[in-house]
């Protein structure tokens, strides 16, 4: 039995507030993705370093970031640290949380293009003269990341959804904070949520299309 | 041949009818269970003691509701964003789950008349040296998100035009964050404050005063075109008043000064 009748108006009145609440959505998603990129290059590196310390980092990062619950990690971020007196904001906290996720994924990604890279590639490369360091740098990255871009969308819309888990931790201008506050205020749950997870449809789908056709102009054969 | 063609036909038509008339109140007595959300991390409205069972203010006043209904009662607990959709996906009949009776809510729900009502105080951490209301600007606050004093305490921060405001999902995650020193201060309901402040759990934090918000009437709400049910709840509100009762629970959960129930100069 489903009692309830929609208030549309209402809902679609806050669609510009909703709509602010979306760019700081993309915006956290963006900038988790090019930190969470960057932090995944470098975990990939202390990898390949056949250095024990480094690799056990890594290994240790990938297996935290993927084998718990991303509400977990932005809570922490959050809670966590706020119990040795380290204070992130709601914003920070989020950023780091989905960040720290976004890498031990990527991280993941990158090891798996390179398994489709032939080690013959970068032997060839060493025959030339070339230092490791410049094999990898010329021949193995470019084709990594190539192999990589796809998968790697695939984690940035995770990234976006996950950014509404923010309101766990207080967040309250992201699209997530915005919907529950309005919510709260007016009890029209259904409205604003269902116009909320348009919004997120549309971010996400927009992201993936780019992508691909992104993909399609910059590694054509 | 024509006759027991319409003898059906009448009799299909009584049986769908008929039943349709039930209204929520008689749902609820036939079915012999009212269930009522109840936020449980709000005490002394609602919480769990030691054996995880349910108690508080809410719910004795619910498990009142069922034995004047003459049915059992079920306490379903709701955190506060989940009342509504509790309610319109039919998982409760009843929220006794201090719902502050706003006119932009009762669009939605139907409110009863106040059951209860909370003074607004303001919790600091001590580190922050905030001492009352006023010395709260600029500084980082928070409150639960959806809440009365959240509402009032985020509009008191755009108007005064800095600081920052932060709504978090549960009572228990503010005070945490109060504690942790990631809020200056918390503008919860007293009786809230208090119950919190003394479970020792939040070192750190005092209740330094009072906020000077409105009275925070809270309500018993249900679907909004149950009148029958609305008209019940009202004469419960009223009846649980008039025999004393809401002053024992009070007395038992609250203690102190019991807040009065009526707004002078006007009918309701």
């Amino acid at each position: 039995m489903f009692n309830y009748t929609f208030h549309w108006n209402q809902a679609l009145r806050a669609l510009p507030q909703m709509l602010d609440g979306a760019l700081v959505t993309l915006e956290i998603a963006l900038l988790s993705m090019a930190i969470g990129l960057a932090c995944a290059m470098v975990l990939t590196l202390f990898r390949l370093s056949g250095n024990r310390v480094l690799s056990g980092f890594a290994a240790v990062w990938v297996e935290v970031a993927r084998n718990t619950p991303a509400l977990f990690q932005i809570y922490m971020a959050h809670f966590g640290l706020g119990n040795f007196g380290i204070h992130l904001s709601p914003y920070a906290a989020l950023l780091a949380g989905i960040a720290f996720n976004n890498a031990g994924y990527l991280a993941e990604n990158f090891r798996g293009a390179l398994k489709a890279i032939p080690d013959t590639q970068a032997r060839a490369g060493r025959s030339l003269g070339m230092s490791s360091l410049q094999a990898f740098r010329y021949i193995v990255m470019p084709q990594m990341l190539r192999i990589a871009f796809l998968p790697a969308t695939n984690q940035m819309v995770w990234a976006i959804l996950m950014t509404s888990l923010g309101v766990t931790v207080g967040m309250n201008t992201d699209l997530a904070g915005i919907t529950q506050e309005l919510n709260a205020r007016s009890f029209r749950t259904f409205e604003f949520f269902a116009l909320a997870a348009v919004i997120y449809y549309v971010i996400a789908k927009a992201v993936t299309l780019a992508a691909r056709a992104f993909a399609s102009r910059m590694f054509r054969y | 041949m024509r006759i027991p063609v319409l003898a059906f036909g009448l009799l299909a038509a009584t049986a769908l009818t008929s039943p349709a008339q039930a209204d929520k109140l008689d749902d609820i007595i036939s079915s012999g269970t009212l269930r009522c959300a109840v936020v449980l991390d709000f005490p002394p409205m609602g919480s769990r003691d030691d054996s995880n069972n349910p108690i508080g203010f809410d719910v004795d006043y619910c498990n009142d509701l069922a034995k004047a209904l003459g049915v059992t009662a079920e306490i379903v607990e709701t955190p506060f964003p989940e009342r509504i959709p509790a309610l319109m996906s039919g998982r409760v009949d009843v929220g006794v789950a201090s719902t502050s009776d706003t006119l932009e809510r009762a669009k939605t729900v139907g409110m009863s008349i106040p059951y209860f009502a909370f003074e607004m105080a303001v919790t600091a951490n001590e580190k922050s040296g905030i001492k009352s209301f006023d010395e709260m600007k600029g500084k980082v606050v928070g409150a639960t998100a959806g809440t009365f004093e959240a509402i009032a305490l985020e509009a008191q921060v755009k108007a005064w035009g800095e600081g920052e405001f932060r709504p978090y999902q549960t009572q228990a995650d503010v005070f945490l964050a109060l504690s942790q020193g990631q809020l200056d201060a918390t503008v919860s309901t007293s009786t809230v404050a208090q119950a919190n402040v003394k479970t020792g759990k939040f070192p750190g934090i005092a209740v330094v005063g009072k906020a000077p918000f409105d009275v925070d009437y809270v309500a018993l709400f249900t679907n909004r075109e149950e009148y029958g049910l609305i008209n019940y709840l009202n004469l419960f509100v009223n009846q649980q008043v008039r025999t004393g009762r809401y002053a024992e629970l009070y007395e038992k959960w609250v203690g102190g000064e019991l807040p009065d129930l009526s707004v002078k100069g006007v009918y309701r």
